[in-house]
């Protein structure tokens, strides 16, 4: 499948980030009429691919899980990488059970897988998915893509998240951004508060965007979440949390305890904290 | 780039048991009809059968009636496989017993419904939000949600995210303690509004204000005026946060929409 992805999580390979996909899934399937079954499917399949990376990629360290979404009608695919050992395909079937298990649910889910080696060190996994009642998402987005850049001293506590196009981001930054909430310990109300500033960054942060994706990255600690959406346009944080958009400034001075404006030569950043201060 | 594609399915499975020399003797003991093969392979994939429930755990049905699908797939399997092909018993055996839950699922109306199961949960997290909110002045976090109903961090982040779906969820179902009158949308906003005036967050907003309804302006303005936690408002006005949260997430959007419309 051609193009950029419709959604690009760039993420360590903890354990708990495999729920963050499997909330990213179900907010892709929301919104483009996957149905419940079909939803289970990939959601499987998409798990043990994770969960591959997150057990055996990296043996025992930390590293990258990249995974990728991509939007067509009637099919769905995703792509899980690593930049780890790999497991080399003569070898996989001598693997252990649990491991073993996991690409025969993978084969038996998705019609179509195809294991790749990466270049410079890594396996990428891809899966189609057929749904045949998929919309289709507007234009394929092809330009311009880059992964929100997450530096490797970061990436245990950060995730990047891109996004395109504004429908299918409104459903699923929300339920990102509760599971991150929820892993800084938020109370409830604060985590609605998240969903709310996320739907807020949603609707007006695409007109901003210097890329056709709207690009976040999440930084979780004990009670407190940082946003940092960009690149944006020069003057572009200014008008998501000025005054002259009614729309989105109210709501997010409200629901976030700082906001800053980042400049890096010609592009901007709108950095934004939030803390539970129950 | 090396691409590998995924060799045919047959040569490549993993062989999931141990010890397989005496398989294919059990295989065809088997199909000669002897019961007590049989029993001793369904003793032998049954870990294949619940490794295979277990993946599907979080989806709402109990994993007892996951695992007893997932084993009338195994025996099914077993019936049909044709040791002679020379396959790996098991590259035959995870196919046909996720067919056989998804089957399952399938025939629960889980393409067109949210599961009954995954509608319960939702409901009890709502009401643990709220009892746990009661006993600690202040509301609970996914990790005490998760401990007190004694479910993984998975399965309530999904009741919270349902409840924000479908609406039938939290209006419909009836609130434990609750009495109609006192719950009632009408009823409790009715004595809110003589105190409330409209939600003034500025020119443009009050100007498409009028177009939202009351109850989700008196709610608004409780956020983002009086600067009442969600749970507080919630108490107030007689429903759960978690629908609180719904109604302030949709009159956003209707404000976004209605202020995109004016400029």
């Amino acid at each position: 499948m051609a193009g950029a992805p419709n959604v690009s999580l760039t993420l360590s390979n903890q354990p708990e980030n495999v729920l963050l996909v499997r909330e990213a899934l179900s907010g892709m399937a929301e919104t483009v009429g996957v149905d419940g079954v079909e939803l289970n499917d990939i959601r499987t399949a998409v798990t043990e691919a994770c969960n591959n990376v997150v057990l055996h990629a990296y043996e025992g360290a930390e590293g990258l899980l990249q995974v990728e979404l991509y939007v067509a009608p009637e099919s769905v695919e995703v792509v899980v990488r690593d930049e780890g050992t790999g497991i080399k395909p003569h070898i996989r079937s001598d693997e252990e059970d649990a491991l073993g298990i996991g690409l025969s649910i993978i084969q038996a889910l998705a019609p179509r897988v195809e294991f790749k080696d990466v270049p410079g060190g890594g396996t990428e996994v891809r899966m189609e998915f057929s749904t045949p009642h998929t919309q289709s998402l507007g234009a394929p987005i092809r330009d311009g893509f880059e992964a929100p850049a997450v530096e490797p001293s970061e990436l245990a506590t950060t995730t990047g998240v891109a996004l395109a196009p504004s429908e299918l981001a409104k459903k699923v930054l929300p339920r990102v951004m509760c599971v991150l909430a929820a892993r800084a310990r938020f109370t409830t109300d604060r985590i609605a508060d998240a969903e709310m500033l996320a739907d807020a960054l949603v609707s007006r942060g695409f007109d901003s965007s210097v890329r056709q994706h709207l690009s976040v990255s999440v930084s979780v600690g004990t009670r407190v979440v940082e946003l940092r959406l960009g690149p944006l346009g020069s003057g572009g944080a200014g008008r998501l949390i000025s005054d002259s958009d009614a729309g989105i400034a109210p709501v997010i001075e409200k629901l976030t305890n700082e906001r800053r404006i980042a400049n890096d030569g010609a592009f901007e950043t709108l950095e934004l904290t939030l803390r539970d201060e129950r | 780039m090396t691409v590998t594609e995924m060799a045919p399915r047959a040569t490549r499975q993993p062989t999931l048991v141990p010890g397989v020399n005496d398989e294919a003797k059990l295989f065809a003991r088997h199909q000669e009809g002897d019961k007590a093969a049989r029993e001793e392979l369904v003793r032998r994939f049954m870990p294949l059968a619940r490794s295979l429930a277990r993946r599907y755990d979080r989806s709402s049905e109990p994993f007892e009636d996951l695992l007893q699908v997932a084993s009338l797939g195994l025996l099914k399997a077993l019936d049909r496989f044709d040791p002679a092909l020379g396959h790996p018993f098991a590259s035959f055996a995870v196919p046909t017993i996720l067919g056989e839950m998804r089957r399952h699922f399938r025939d629960a109306g889980w393409s067109v419904h949210v599961p009954r199961g995954s509608q319960e949960r939702a409901l009890k997290v709502r009401d643990a939000q709220e009892r746990l909110a009661n006993t600690r002045g202040r509301a609970p976090t996914v990790y005490e949600l998760a401990e007190y109903l004694e479910l993984d961090q998975e399965e309530v982040i999904d009741a919270l995210q349902a409840i924000q779906a479908y609406e039938s969820l939290s209006l419909d179902a009836p609130r434990p303690g609750a009495t109609d009158e006192a719950t009632s949308y009408g009823d409790a906003m009715g004595e809110e509004d003589a105190r409330y005036e409209l939600v003034e967050l500025d020119a443009t907003v009050s100007a498409v204000l009028g177009r939202i309804p009351q109850r989700e302006r008196q709610i608004l303005r409780m956020r983002f005026v009086d600067d009442l936690t969600q749970t507080e408002i919630a108490a107030r006005v007689g429903i759960s946060q978690m629908q609180v949260s719904r109604l302030l997430r949709r009159s956003l959007d209707q404000l976004r929409a209605l202020t995109d419309t004016k400029s």
